[in-house]
């Protein structure tokens, strides 16, 4: 269900991928080697595992801005539970538990009440990141066990390869499995592209719609212990404003807003663009203020460049164009 | 007759009447919230968010979003400051901060309006990449009390017949605004534009054109609101204004402006960032830890969004039976 | 031979020779239109045939590339819409676009509020609009919000608009297809009265019947060009028809000798409020059956509503004894019903898909090892089907978007085929296809009902009923009002049933 022009989009992403690698090894002699690889993957692997997600419920045409609040809200669970006596192991699956019902709540909010899902999310951000000040107030939660810290910060003995890696390589080779090549996957796509054609498809549309939210919470709160273990604290102020970073990456991927587009290669190409990029600019001595610049004009780049691309094919072929609702354009087609 | 049966069918009617039940539930268990300086304290805080609201509206009835005024109002606070102490002057730094706002608005607008682009992804970007601007113009200073013009302390500390000026801004703002949105044309054809967007075209309205400045107008005022802010605090850094845009539109949506587009009002928004405020500090009065506060915002705005969704729609629907008139 | 009053008088609208291309698509190739002050003109046509076309140049949406239009002797300024309405020319659309959330006062004056002194003058706007309805006959409130009112209210309000911008020329797009009889009565009169007023009304409408009962002239339109011009008194609907199509009307393809067994469906008591009430019918296999009725009797939302898109407030659906649930469409799918919709590009297809994907999007699960789809099979499946039914296509990958109006319809009746549904119901087959493959897809229905298959039909074109249909259940305004036999079935009986007469057997 690819359009042309997105297909290219993909190649276009890796090669800005090759680029950055490039431009940071330019710019500074710390970058290229493993053990600055190595820091760019932990560093983008929360982005990342809620960006697959993300990815299927941008394609659906839906949106969720909660998921920072999500991925924070499942580390306070976390802590909160281990404070309060838990096993570790169960706290974490305690953590994941919450980031699956705030995807619940969230769907249902959508599905059954047919609220719009921009409107809501906005506000379970509000709610979400609200919970967890209600859980720990201003105390966070710093000691952590050993073991599930160094799995949590460290490598795989030996290598350069980061422990959340390999988690977030198993996800995305089941996301990208599911997107690409199960009925599920042509749901989704199917869904963004005509959401009433869907539903005349017997496409169980409100279903496969919960489902998605669902995940994008469950993906949420796997961040969320990712992101505990790697900072060895659950606080109720962590990773403020990642929604906005992980939609970038999402857009620069090559999902279109509107839905019905887009590749999990693309995703994944994007979010590790930005990863080298915010890498190379701290080795050579940039702030990371700049990195706000860059992930802002690479959303605005790719929002502006399928319009420029699409503009040249119209005027190439002009004829039948389709009626697209969400960009309002005109029929032409008698 | 028929003006009493708008009020009471208006869209805003809801808001205020949850803002007299929270003022009401908080003023019973503790007095001391209805007190004046309750009342004022309220009134302080709503400001910024009221004005940023009131722009804001202009943008989502017409089905669009802005997103970057967090980053915007920010910046100009903090750029007037800065301004003032370099020797620029008061009017110096209002000029830099309406110009900023201006292009800002400009940039969004144009992108909007003509390239076509969605707004949530334009001002979203726009969102960083002014907050990124900021960043390194501010470089780690910070803007003190002694930076500020008097002015801008000045309306940020006083009171006229014991309303604090700075709420006054906004109710004059919400006052013209109001004004403009009902009785001057082309501001109809923003509601349109959000009501129906097809329809607009066919109808004649230039559509690019008053999405454009509806975008440099928001951008102005969130531009200016920059004295409001610098005012209100005092002083100014790189945080100034951080997440603010969603507590905007928080607001909108809470004050009955849709997000789908086409309806809602100034009045509604503004009423909305006070009922918002009311409810923050009524927490604090009913002795509610603070912690749960923005818990209570965020199901706050689900219970408005959902509100709204019931009230569009328990309307009439086309029937093939019986519709037919006598 | 034009009548003395018209010759008497000047032309209002001269629209010469006009050509329009998009792209390679010549969409208008040499058409041409006269409009008088004071007649209601029907411009007719199949679909394709450019009328769409035409009116949107009038109205500003598209610039003509050669060719003269002249309003009331001045030549027609083709600036935009905007332009259009200024000069005096108002369209009134297939779907009325009012605007949801503003008041109808507002939409009666949208774009050109009143104003005094420079600002906008409510109680003038709801004083006039007032005004304008009363003229047109309507009951309707000027300050209520548009949102929720009926199509036809709507177009009255969209009426009293092209009123109040003091139209020249007011063109009426398909403005009956989705009203109830009496609502189409007001729409006449109201139309008549604006004649008499002197306005130049054009009229688009396939239903004949209603051009010959409502028009004054009209304008035969076919491939982009103009064929036939003639004053509606002088002519008959054969020889109109002969004019649209270019041939004469075919013969629907012999219908083949129907076996029919048991009952495969049974609907009883449905009802939803508002939409349709009390019905129940059975259908067997091999046979067809149709829902005969005008455009706005419930038909659609009975099927909808048996298929599982809609829900419904009492009654049951039954396939092969199992109760079927309500409002599941993926549950009805899967026991063995389909649905063709009404319309294809907005529900049947998905438009900027390939071919292949469209064709499987039913198939999906037949098509999966487990839970791998196999793309193979995906595309070999549609190439199959798109074979069987003879459509014409450059790539299977291409998008839907590229295929011919009749294509695209094969293409819909694939994907639900191929599912091998025990009941297949098609919503307006045929509609807006070329007269070929017409003939294909009735053929095509009528094998797969020799084969066993239970089909229900909703057609509203009556020459398709007779000529395909076993049983005839007529409805009007979502009631169940007679159902025919294939041998008592004939036009007059069929309108009579859904006019709200009686007739005997």
């Amino acid at each position: 269900m690819m359009r042309r022009v997105n297909f290219s989009w993909d190649k276009g992403v890796a090669l800005f991928l090759i680029l950055a690698v490039v431009l940071g090894s330019l710019l500074s002699d710390n970058f290229a080697n493993v053990s600055n690889l190595s820091f760019v993957l932990r560093d983008v692997t929360e982005f990342a595992i809620i960006a697959l997600a993300m990815t299927f419920l941008i394609i659906s045409g839906e949106i969720d801005l909660s998921v920072a609040s999500t991925l924070n809200l499942s580390s306070a669970s976390l802590g909160f539970l281990y404070r309060a006596g838990l096993p570790f192991e169960m706290a974490i699956v305690g953590g994941l538990l919450v980031g699956l019902t705030c995807g619940l709540f969230n769907g249902y909010l959508v599905t059954k009440l047919g609220l719009p899902s921009l409107a809501v999310t906005i506000a379970t951000l509000a709610l979400y990141r609200g919970l967890s000040y209600a859980l720990l107030g201003n105390k966070p939660v710093n000691e952590l066990p050993e073991f599930w810290i160094s799995i949590g910060y460290g490598r795989i003995p030996g290598t350069f390869i980061p422990w959340s890696t390999i988690l977030l390589v198993v996800l995305a080779g089941v996301a990208w499995f599911i997107l690409h090549n199960t009925r599920y996957g042509r749901w989704t796509f199917a869904i963004g592209i005509n959401k009433e054609a869907a539903q005349f498809s017997g496409i169980p549309v409100q279903r496969t719609k919960l489902m998605l939210f669902a995940m994008t919470g469950l993906m949420s709160g796997v961040a969320g212990v990712v992101y505990t273990l790697r900072f060895a604290s659950a606080s109720p102020d962590g990773a403020v404003g990642y929604e906005l970073s992980i939609i970038a990456a999402v857009l620069f991927g090559g999902v279109s807003i509107a839905g019905g587009v887009g590749t999990l290669w693309g995703v994944l190409a994007a979010v590790l663009s930005l990863g080298v990029i915010r890498s190379a600019l701290q080795l050579a001595g940039f702030t990371a203020n700049s990195l706000l610049i860059v992930s802002g004009s690479l959303l605005l780049i790719s929002v502006i460049a399928p319009k420029i691309t699409e503009g040249l094919r119209t005027r190439a072929n002009a004829g039948s164009k389709v009626h697209n609702k969400k960009t309002n354009r005109e029929v032409e087609n008698e | 007759m028929n003006a009493l049966r708008n009020l009471v069918k208006a869209r805003e009617l809801p808001v205020f009447l949850a803002l007299v039940l929270v003022v009401g539930i908080a003023g019973i268990a503790n007095p001391g919230f209805i007190s004046a300086t309750g009342a004022r304290d309220i009134l302080l805080g709503v400001a910024i968010v009221a004005i940023l609201a009131v722009g804001q509206t202009f943008v989502i009835v017409m089905r669009h979003i802005d997103l970057s005024v967090g980053s915007l109002i920010g910046f100009t606070s903090f750029l007037i400051g800065d301004l003032y102490s370099q020797g620029y002057g008061l009017w110096g730094g209002l000029a830099a901060a309406l110009g900023v706002g201006m292009l800002v608005g400009g940039i969004n607008g144009f992108l909007v309006a003509y390239l076509r682009l969605p707004s949530l992804v334009v001002t979203l970007g726009g969102l960083y990449v002014v907050r990124g601007i900021f960043n390194d113009y501010a470089f780690g200073r910070t803007i003190t009390a002694a930076m500020v013009p008097p002015e801008v302390a000045w309306i940020g500390l006083n009171r006229l017949g014991g309303i604090p000026v700075l709420f006054l801004i906004g109710l004059v703002l919400v006052i013209v605004s109001g004004f403009i949105m009902r009785r001057v044309r082309a501001a109809r054809d923003l509601y349109a534009i959000g009501s129906n967007p097809a329809a607009a075209e066919l109808a004649g309205i230039p559509v690019a054109r008053r999405v454009f400045t509806a975008f440099v107008i928001n951008g102005s005022i969130a531009g200016l609101a920059g004295a409001v802010m610098l005012g209100r605090f005092n002083a100014a850094n790189a945080n100034s204004g951080l997440a603010l845009e969603l507590v905007v539109i928080a607001a909108c949506v809470v004050g009955g402006v849709t997000i789908a587009g086409g309806s809602g009002s100034v009045w509604g928004a503004f009423l909305g960032a006070i009922l918002l405020q009311a409810i923050t500090r009524a927490i604090g009065a009913l002795g509610i830890p603070q912690f749960w506060q923005q818990a209570f915002n965020g199901a706050l705005i689900i219970l408005a969004i959902a509100f709204d969704k019931y009230l569009s729609t328990r309307v009439k629907t086309t029937t093939i039976m019986g519709s037919d008139d006598a | 031979m034009l009548p003395t009053e018209f010759l008497a008088s000047e032309p209002v609208l001269v629209m010469d020779h006009v050509a329009k291309s998009f792209g390679g698509v010549r969409a208008l190739v040499d058409a041409s239109l006269t409009l008088y002050p004071g007649e209601v003109h029907a411009l007719l046509g199949e679909n394709g045939a450019g009328k769409s076309t035409l009116l949107k140049t009038l109205a500003g949406v598209h610039r003509a590339d050669s060719g003269s239009i002249t309003l009331e002797g001045i030549p027609f300024i083709q600036g935009g819409t905007r332009d259009s309405i200024e000069q005096g020319v108002a369209v009134i659309y297939q779907e009325p676009s009012l605007f949801p959330d503003l008041t109808l006062a507002e939409n009666v004056f949208i774009g050109r509020q009143l104003t005094a002194g420079g600002l906008v003058d409510w109680l003038a706007m709801a004083r006039r609009s007032l005004a304008l309805f009363e003229r047109l006959g309507v009951t309707l409130d000027p300050h209520s919000k548009a949102r929720g009112i009926s199509i036809a209210d709507q177009q009255i309000v969209e009426i009293a608009k092209a009123l109040s911008t003091d139209a020249r020329v007011i063109v009426m797009d398909e403005p009956t297809a989705a009203l109830s009889s009496k609502e189409v009565e007001r729409l006449f009169t109201v139309v008549r009265n604006l004649r008499e007023q002197g306005s130049a009304v054009v009229f688009v409408s396939h239903r004949l019947d209603e051009v010959f009962a409502l028009c004054d002239r009209m304008t035969v339109m076919r491939d982009g060009s103009t064929v036939g011009r003639a004053m509606i008194s002088d002519t008959s609907e054969p020889e109109v028809v002969k004019m649209m199509v270019g041939r004469e009307v075919s013969e629907l393809f012999p219908k083949l000798e129907p076996k029919i067994g048991d009952v495969v469906l049974e609907v009883k008591n449905l009802s939803l409020a508002g939409q349709f009430a009390d019905i129940s019918f059975d259908v067997r296999a091999g046979e067809i059956f149709a829902l005969a009725g005008l455009v706005g009797s419930g038909r659609s939302e009975v099927i909808r509503a048996v298929f599982g898109i809609d829900s419904y407030d009492s009654g049951s659906v039954i396939l092969e004894g199992k109760t079927l649930p309500k409002g599941k469409p993926s549950v009805s799918m899967e026991r063995g019903i389909a649905l063709v919709p009404e319309d294809r590009r907005q529900q049947g297809l998905f438009m900027a898909s390939s071919i292949a994907r469209n064709v499987a999007v039913t198939l999906l699960k037949k098509l999966s090892s487990g839970l791998l789809v196999r793309r193979a099979d995906e595309e070999n499946t549609a190439r199959r089907w798109a074979g069987t039914l003879q459509v014409k296509f450059a790539d299977i990958a291409d998008p839907v978007e590229k295929l011919s109006g009749g294509n695209q319809q094969k293409i819909v009746l694939s994907k639900w085929l191929a599912t091998e549904p025990r009941v297949l119901i098609v919503d307006e087959p045929t509609r807006g296809i070329d007269v070929g493959t017409k003939a294909e897809v009735h053929k095509l229905l009528s094998q797969k009902a020799q084969q066993g298959m239970a089909i229900i039909m909703v057609s509203s074109e009556l020459p398709e009923v007779l000529g395909m249909a076993d049983r005839v259940f007529v409805m009007r305004e979502g009631k169940h009002q007679g159902t025919l036999d294939r041998a008592e079935a004939d036009p007059e009986r069929i309108i009579t049933l859904a006019t709200g007469g009686v007739v005997s057997v």
